[in-house]
């Protein structure tokens, strides 16, 4: 559907799986998802605002995250996510795929054992 | 799926909304990071800086958001859709033609489509369950001489004898349930010349209940109304109701007057309904009472015949039922008192209700349909390919256009996108036109082709829309086809500094199409050609009356009781006679081109009976009857004043008649004897020519023999074919159109009951044996003709196009010395080898294609004609020269000056 972009420099679709899976924590608006991945990862994945907008707009207009305009903590209007029913299923889904594809890495990576 | 769908439809809606709120959820973004480095220490100027760095391009950020959103592919069809038609609009005359010949294309082709679909492919409307019903068709072989032989192979009929009907009837259970009708006749209703022609079938008191129909308003006919004693009701169509009154309850309780019988309209049937054939019908009656009225009390025994039609029960097979059928028939055959002159060995065979879905193969008229069809479909490709070349010649033209939308990456799809949307919108637009066309021309083209099938069905109705919108889909994208692959493969597109390099482009495929064109030409000019012929050779047949300027006023042809009235026929006769436009009179007991009537004999001394099929027939004439009429006396004399009742007994044959009896002899002085055992000689004392009352072969000219009327009364049959039959035979000055109304005047006053129709100029009686080739003529002349102008066009700006772009080079052959006149053949030529090319490609096509056309060809004629493919090679050659002069003569006028001052 749409092309990925030049600057998602995560493997394809996993920025969704990890937007998700911060999301399941509560609703949070973009910047606070985009920091919470940063720090879990300990700085290892540092998501792009050119890939982290196109991608929440994305996951939205599929349905899988919904959208509400909220006051943040520091009383400035800010759009908050919070994941859908579907969203959370989708999350189950993309969550196996990514354990079979870092399982299969992992195989081909040490093929000995 | 339905959510995302939601989304995106309302992203489409609220898009200046989303764009404020994406530009505030990015500022609140930049706001919240600036915040944090901040808080980590940053001094303010540095973490805006730094913020602005690490987001990049917001611009960009935005724009692939936007795209998530999902309307972009929209955006971009609308972008492409209003370029095709700024394109459009810039070249109106391009714009024109393409448009008009494929809306000539589909336009035509709709209502052809719709027409066969009806023919071939939908059930009639209205009919409950149709693939239950089932057409009974009956093979059975010929009896060719009479001698109950039955050789040849059988021949499959829909329709069956009362007898054998009925024998169906009676094993019901075994069969299904048997109805029938008969085919729509056209019938005045009322007498007298203002009665309308209504067009109606005699149905049994089952079948509509069987076919499943429901009236819009009333009741349908029943089984208690088959029945010559009850009071004889009527069901009408929907068209006729519209027509004749102002609502359908209006219509109930209506009388009409067939056969001076009046029925009483009882029901209304549902729009487009037409019963199981596609023929327009205006009223249904009960079988019995409308045949009792034609035939009498005895119409049982006297070789009535209906179309059978079965429903069959769940579980029964066509198979089963067919033999069963069968056994039926053969068993009602075995019992007939006609059993000799009937083939023991015929097979029932169930098959669909679509007639001609059924063993019989096609009539001319259904032939002419498919191949009219076949001559559309052409037009339309012929329209397509033109459609092609033309925006190939565009691409070529905008190949600058195109090369910095690439170099601008729209891809070679993007290219190829826009080629075929600008063609689809393009086919679109042609699609609105075709639908006029195809509500004008709908409506024409049923009534020339199929006259008879003139159901009541809109102009433009469902399948002819949906035709038109599959049409334009596919010739949209078709057409597209070669300029996108074109476009994209071409690698010089991409050099956009290619002034001179590209001249070259795109012309083998755009010279292909000039050949397909020229191809598909010459096709359609052959068979112009061939159809003409047939035309000619059919038009000049000689049918024996001097056709021109004759009219016949038919006296008999209305239910009588009594002898005709001598003395307002002689009365009609004198008022004919002073008639300024009138030359003379004759009468007759048949009526010319129209039908004849036998009696018994005569015999023949050594000839145990006659050698003929059919007939003889006899006309019983005045003494002036020959020459009025027109029939040559080719041996001996024709009837005179002088021969009355108490003369010598004469009699004229015609040529079939004595070629036939008296083969290499003269049949003057030879006698006929009438009655069993009379040896009185009638003497044949003149041989006339043969008439072609019927069809318009050698083979149809039927035996005829003529005695006086002046010696009729001797003879009781003679005397009774005199008292009931006559027809005047009336010689006009000018064209008959003249005669005819004062004509239609003095009937009316002397003979009132009779109807408008049994006034015929010959010549309007003739027409509808020539219509094939009169039809075929015209619509392959037209359809070529627009292919020829449409393939000249092509041609012409091909030819012009090249040279064009090679006008340097004859510039450089000038000053090098070349004469103009060479540099002018040599364009001409290249005009002329690619219509040669289309002049090979389409006498081998038409060859091929000419098996359609042969069984509609007149009297065997061959559609290989040598003489017609010159003809039509000579035109599209003809044509292809003239198209190329122009551009030649440019070539041949190019300035050597100019192209030096180039170099």
């Amino acid at each position: 559907m749409t092309p990925a972009s030049p600057r998602n420099q995560l493997l394809y679709g996993t920025l969704d799986l990890l937007i998700l899976r911060t999301l399941v924590y509560g609703p949070a608006h973009g910047h606070a998802i985009a920091g919470h991945i940063q720090r879990v990862s300990e700085d290892a994945l540092r998501i792009e605002t050119g890939s982290l907008y196109p991608a929440l707009h994305r996951l939205e207009a599929r349905g899988w995250i919904a959208a509400k305009w909220k006051t943040s903590d520091k009383g400035k209007r800010a759009r908050y996510y919070r994941l859908t029913r579907t969203g959370r299923r989708q999350l189950v889904v993309e969550q196996s795929r990514w354990q079979q594809l870092s399982v299969a890495v992992t195989r081909v990576l040490r093929p000995a054992e | 799926m339905l959510r995302v769908l939601y989304n995106r439809l309302r992203s489409i809606w609220h898009r200046r909304q989303k764009d404020a709120e994406l530009d505030e959820e990015i500022r609140f973004h930049l706001a919240e990071e600036v915040e944090e480095r901040v808080d980590a220490g940053l001094a303010p100027e540095q973490a805006r800086a730094e913020t602005q760095r690490d987001f990049g391009n917001v611009l960009l950020t935005r724009e692939l958001t936007r795209e998530a959103w999902g309307w972009a592919p929209v955006e971009r069809l609308l972008q492409d859709i209003g370029s095709a038609f700024r394109m459009m609009r810039r070249n109106t005359g391009y714009t024109c033609a393409v448009v008009l010949t494929l809306a000539l294309g589909i336009g035509l082709n709709a209502p052809m489509y719709e027409m066969l679909s009806r023919l071939f492919l939908l059930p009639p409307p209205h009919i409950e369950d149709p693939g239950a019903v089932h057409r009974v068709w009956l093979s059975e072989r010929n009896d060719s001489d009479d001698r109950g032989v039955f050789t040849g192979p059988a021949i499959p009929w829909d329709r069956m004898q009362w007898s054998e009907f009925s024998a169906l009837n009676a094993d019901n259970a075994l069969v299904g349930s048997v109805v029938g009708y008969t085919a729509p006749r056209s019938t005045p209703n009322g007498r007298g010349q203002t009665a309308e022609n209504l067009r109606v079938s005699w149905v049994t008191g089952e079948f509509l209940d069987l076919l499943g129909v429901e009236p819009t308003i009333g009741r349908l006919i029943g089984p208690e109304d088959d029945d010559a004693a009850a009071t004889p009701v009527a069901v009408v169509s929907d068209g006729y109701q519209r027509a004749s009154f102002t609502s359908p309850q209006e219509a109930l309780g209506a009388t009409l007057e067939f056969d001076d019988v009046t029925y009483i309209v009882v029901g209304v049937l549902p729009p487009g309904f037409s019963g199981p054939d596609p023929d327009g019908v205006d009223v249904w009656l009960p079988l019995e009472p409308a045949v009792t009225a034609l035939r009498g009390d005895r119409w049982r025994n006297s070789g009535f015949y209906l179309r059978p039609l079965v429903r069959l029960p769940r579980g029964l097979t066509v198979e089963a039922a067919g033999a069963a059928a069968t056994a039926a028939v053969r068993a009602a055959r075995a019992d007939s008192r006609f059993r000799d002159s009937l083939d023991p060995e015929a097979t029932v065979v169930l098959g669909s209700i679509l007639r001609t879905r059924g063993p019989s193969s096609p009539s001319g008229e259904i032939r002419l349909a498919l191949v009219v069809g076949g001559v559309t479909l052409l037009v339309l490709l012929i329209a397509t390919v033109n459609m092609s070349n033309l925006l190939l010649v565009r691409v070529a033209a905008r190949r600058r256009e195109l090369a910095v939308r690439n170099a601008l990456g729209a891809g070679r799809w993007g290219v190829g996108r826009l080629l075929a949307i600008e063609s689809l919108v393009l086919a679109t637009v042609s699609g609105a036109v075709a639908l006029a066309v195809a509500a004008v021309a709908g409506r024409t083209l049923r009534l020339t082709l199929l006259p008879e099938h003139q159901g009541t069905v809109d102009a433009l109705n469902f399948t002819a829309v949906g035709f038109t919108g599959f049409a334009v889909l596919a010739v949209g994208l078709c057409a597209a086809i070669a300029p996108a692959v074109y476009a994209a493969r071409s690698r010089q597109i991409e050099r956009l500094d290619s002034s001179r390099g590209a001249s070259t482009l795109g012309t083998p495929v755009r010279t292909g199409l000039i050949v397909v064109q020229a191809a598909l030409s010459l096709v359609l000019l052959s068979g112009t050609a061939v159809f003409y012929r047939s035309f000619e050779a059919a038009r000049q047949v000689d049918v024996g009356y001097a056709k021109e300027n004759l009219v016949t006023v038919d006296l008999a042809g209305f239910r009588r009781t009594g002898p005709l009235d001598e003395a307002a026929i002689d009365a009609l006769e004198s008022r004919l006679r002073s008639l300024p436009d009138v030359l003379d009179v004759a009468q007759g007991t048949n009526s010319p081109m129209w039908g004849w009537a036998a009696m018994p004999g005569p015999r023949v001394e050594g000839l145990d009976r006659l050698p003929f099929n059919e007939g003889p027939y006899v006309g019983l004439t005045t003494s002036n009857f020959f020459r009025v009429a027109g029939l040559a006396i080719v041996e001996g004399r024709g009837f005179t004043e002088w021969d009355r009742a108490e003369t010598q007994k004469v009699a004229v044959v015609d040529t079939t008649f004595a070629h036939g009896v008296w083969p290499g002899r003269s049949a003057v002085g030879q006698c006929l004897f009438f009655g069993e055992t009379s040896t009185d000689c009638t003497t044949v004392v003149g041989v006339v020519e043969s008439a072609l009352d019927r069809g318009l072969l050698d083979a149809d000219r039927a035996a005829v023999y003529y005695l006086p009327i002046s010696q009729a009364s001797s003879n009781p049959i003679q005397a009774g074919f005199v008292n009931n039959m006559r027809t005047l035979v009336v010689r006009t000055r000018r064209n008959t159109a003249r005669a005819v109304q004062p004509t239609l005047l003095a009937l009316a006053d002397l003979f009132p009951d009779l109807p408008r129709d049994n006034v015929r100029s010959l010549q309007t009686v003739f027409a509808p044996r020539i219509r094939t080739w009169t039809i075929g003529t015209g619509l392959f002349g037209a359809s070529a003709a627009l292919a020829v102008l449409l393939a000249a066009i092509g041609l012409y700006a091909v030819i012009a196009f090249g040279v064009r772009q090679h006008e340097l080079e004859f510039g450089i052959r000038r000053a090098l010395g070349a004469r103009s006149s060479r540099l002018l053949r040599m364009v001409l030529a290249r005009g002329f080898f690619l219509a040669a090319a289309g002049v090979v490609a389409g006498t081998l096509a038409a060859l091929w294609a000419g098996r359609f056309v042969e069984p509609l060809l007149f009297d065997g004629r061959t559609p290989r004609d040598p003489l017609a493919f010159a003809a039509a090679a000579l035109v599209l050659l003809t044509i292809a020269v003239m198209a190329s002069f122009l551009p030649a003569r440019r070539a041949s006028r190019a300035d050597p000056r100019q192209a030096l001052e180039a170099e």
